[in-house]
């Protein structure tokens, strides 16, 4: 199948720039040129490219390196929202604003415990149920599913339903930042910080580490990697427990924006798929430039859907980019041609 | 995908020197079959019966009010052909020719939609635009199949799989926003032909439930038993193996495809006929993850596994949903729990039975017999 005109990684990174040109292109237009209306959508765009990093990236690297598509990885993006709001708020089930009295200390308290119990709940998912199923990946599917409900559900339990609203963090949500003389909220800034500097951090960690080279020589052939004497299955628990703990993080920090709700999960997670796909499975590169190639689509389109007042428009986005670039591309941008 | 393998081809030898040896014969080695086909057929008079209700509803003035015991029991059982006609179309594909798919949704939804647009606007009388929406949704689904087929020539696995997502999930919020449809609210389909009418008849209802999810049955049975049906097999085993032994493999991809699609678009006529609307939830993904968790559970590319897995999970799902509970001072209301309970249904059922029920009972029955 190499005979795509497609076909190598040079020919990748063309495609994604023609298509970020393409939409942002879209996105002037659709502002009508008007540079405030641009930096509208291209500060949403990042933002919401990188929330979806956040969920992506982990489902990214779990599929990369042991082929498991993590059904449960929204429930751990749910688990940390609560989880931080819980702890930030009086309100909430666990009561420490006697202990912390500093509301924004809480939040940071809130966002370690976050990344602790996500990792925790990867370790025993991973280590517990789905180490005794690698040679039926079917049932890890059933099983990371199943998971997702009792996960779901115990937060429904745990914390009532109703949505909570989003909340002061440093007094940043009230900061503004003007770009393009366009007013907006420091926390979107904040968000993209954080993804731009999580997606630097993974990148570091996968290039510049030895797990990271394990990692990658296991996305490759994972039995090569244990015939050279490396334990296989700690490196899956290690880089599942990570996945699992970056999902929690990208809930804990998204929660003081998006509010904490039941059904967010189950949105990022089915965009992540979409996203993780498009990026080339198994590709970390794909993964963070497919988040934000989206990311920015999806703006660029709600702008769009607005103006001609059809919805459907900027819902549908991720889906249409996906099936787009799979038609060109079968193995999405970054994926190894086989 | 090798622990799929549960129709050996001894197995499905004998079944075809039964078919030779004639209706006896057949009748002896089906016998289970016809047993459940007769007292399903009877089920509503059994149920009637039973719980002394008729089982065509109460007489109220001139009309009968669907009312009882048995006209209860009927939809719960249409529902559950519904679902297996479902579910089975899905194994026809996943379990018996290893393609994975993630938007059988859309075929089973656009059944529902289909035949509520057609009813509704279409402004002919009403047996015709059932008869319309039949050929209508048949038509559609079997293109629709053959095109998503088309695309498979390029995408492989998992690819393939969220290929798939994605147009249903498109089709999904296309008639979620859709507005003649009512949008998320769903369309009502008030313009039903009397005689299929649930809120009249809900027994003929019933009868043409019945009969879809027994011919679904046989056709699955004879299409995969066929010299066809190994071609598929061969393709869920290894689809290089196949093509190099000369088959066009996506040709035979593309008819199971076409025939799982045309058969999840019947599914989805005869739970809008049923709930007598079309919601856009029939085209939601969890459908289609209803319909694999289902597969994996009941057993994959096995004849009864789909059926088990539907009408086990559809039942506990109608009865515990109401259950209550109480073990000495505890009650516990199931209704509040269920989701959670299927939570743990499905972590408990993937490290209880390894191959799914179907599944680990055949390989239970296989290692009794070798050791006798």
């Amino acid at each position: 199948m190499g005979s795509n005109i497609f076909g190598g990684k040079r020919d990748a990174w063309l495609l994604v720039l023609v298509m970020l040109v393409a939409v942002l292109v879209f996105a002037l237009i659709t502002s009508e040129f008007r540079l405030n209306n641009f930096a509208i959508t291209l500060v949403s765009g990042l933002f919401q490219g990188m929330l979806l990093f956040l969920v992506a990236s982990g489902l990214s690297l779990v599929f990369g390196l042991m082929d498991i598509l993590n059904f449960a990885q929204g429930a751990y993006f749910m688990v940390g929202a609560y989880l931080a709001y819980d702890l930030q708020h009086a309100t909430g089930v666990f009561n420490i604003t006697e202990a912390v009295p500093d509301p924004n200390i809480r939040f940071i308290v809130g966002v370690i415990v976050a990344i602790l119990v996500g990792a925790f709940l990867g370790w025993v998912l991973e280590r517990w149920l789905l180490r005794p199923l690698y040679d039926r990946p079917l049932f890890q599917l059933v099983l990371t599913f199943g998971v997702s409900i009792i996960m779901l559900e115990g937060i429904r339990n745990i914390w009532n339903t109703t949505p909570y609203s989003w909340t002061e963090v440093f007094g940043i949500r009230e900061a503004q930042f003007t770009l393009f003389g366009q007013d907006f909220s420091m926390y979107r800034l904040f968000v993209i910080g954080v993804g731009v500097l999580l997606i630097i951090g993974i990148a570091l960690l996968l290039r510049r580490t030895r797990l990271g080279i394990v990692v990658r020589a296991g996305v490759e052939d994972p039995e090569m990697v244990s015939a050279l004497g490396i334990n296989v299955r700690v490196v899956f628990t290690l880089v599942f427990t990570l996945g699992c703990a970056v999902a929690a993080f990208g809930g804990a920090i998204a929660a003081p924006f998006l509010g904490a709700t039941i059904s967010l999960g189950a949105t990022f997670l089915i965009q992540s798929i979409a996203v993780i796909v498009l990026g080339g499975l198994g590709s970390y590169e794909g993964t963070a430039v497919g988040s934000i190639i989206v990311g920015l689509a999806l703006a660029t389109m709600q702008q769009f859907s607005i103006q001609v007042s059809i919805p459907v428009l900027a819902t549908i986005t991720p889906m249409l980019l996906l099936v787009l670039v799979l038609m060109v591309r079968p193995q999405g941008l970054f994926g190894e041609a086989r | 995908m090798a622990e799929t393998t549960h129709t050996t081809p001894n197995k499905s030898a004998r079944t075809a020197s039964a078919q030779r040896l004639g209706f006896v014969a057949g009748l002896r080695e089906n016998w289970l079959y016809w047993l459940i086909l007769v007292i399903l057929v009877l089920f509503p008079f059994i149920i009637g019966w039973l719980s002394g209700d008729s089982p065509f509803g109460a007489p109220r003035g001139d009309r009968m009010v669907m009312r009882g015991e048995s006209v209860y029991a009927q939809s719960i059982l249409i529902n559950i052909f519904a679902l297996a006609v479902l579910v089975m179309s899905y194994n026809l594909m996943f379990g018996f020719t290893g393609v994975i798919s993630f938007g059988h949704a859309l075929f089973f939804g656009l059944g529902g939609y289909l035949m509520g647009i057609i009813l509704e606007f279409g402004g002919m009388d009403p047996n015709l635009g059932l008869l319309v929406s039949l050929v209508v949704v048949l038509a559609v689904t079997g293109v629709l199949g053959f095109i998503v087929g088309l695309v498979s020539l390029r995408l492989r696995g998992i690819y393939f799989a969220i290929f798939t997502l994605a147009i249903a999930e498109m089709g999904w919020l296309f008639f979620r926003g859709l507005e003649i449809t009512n949008g998320e609210d769903g369309l009502n389909i008030a313009s039903m032909p009397e005689w299929i009418d649930p809120a009249r008849n809900r027994i003929l209802v019933y009868y043409v439930g019945l009969a879809l999810f027994v011919l679904t049955f046989v056709l699955i049975r004879r299409l995969v038993n066929s010299p066809v049906g190994s071609v598929f097999q061969a393709i869920r085993e290894n689809e290089e193996r196949a093509q190099v032994l000369g088959y066009n493999t996506l040709r035979y991809k593309l008819f199971s495809i076409t025939v799982a699609g045309m058969l999840a678009g019947l599914a989805g006529m005869l739970l809008a006929i049923m709930n007598k609307e079309a919601r856009p939830e029939i085209l939601n993904v969890s459908v289609t993850v209803d319909a694999l968790l289902m597969t994996i559970i009941g057993g994959v590319g096995t004849f009864t596994g789909p059926v088990i897995g539907a009408s086990g999970l559809h039942l506990l799902d109608t009865f515990l949903r109401e259950a209550v509970i109480t073990i000495g001072p505890l009650t516990i209301d199931i209704g509040e729990r269920w989701t959670l309970i299927l939570g743990f249904i499905f972590v408990l059922v993937v490290l209880i039975f390894p191959y799914g029920v179907v599944g680990t009972w055949k390989r239970l029955q296989m290692r009794f017999r070798r050791n006798k």
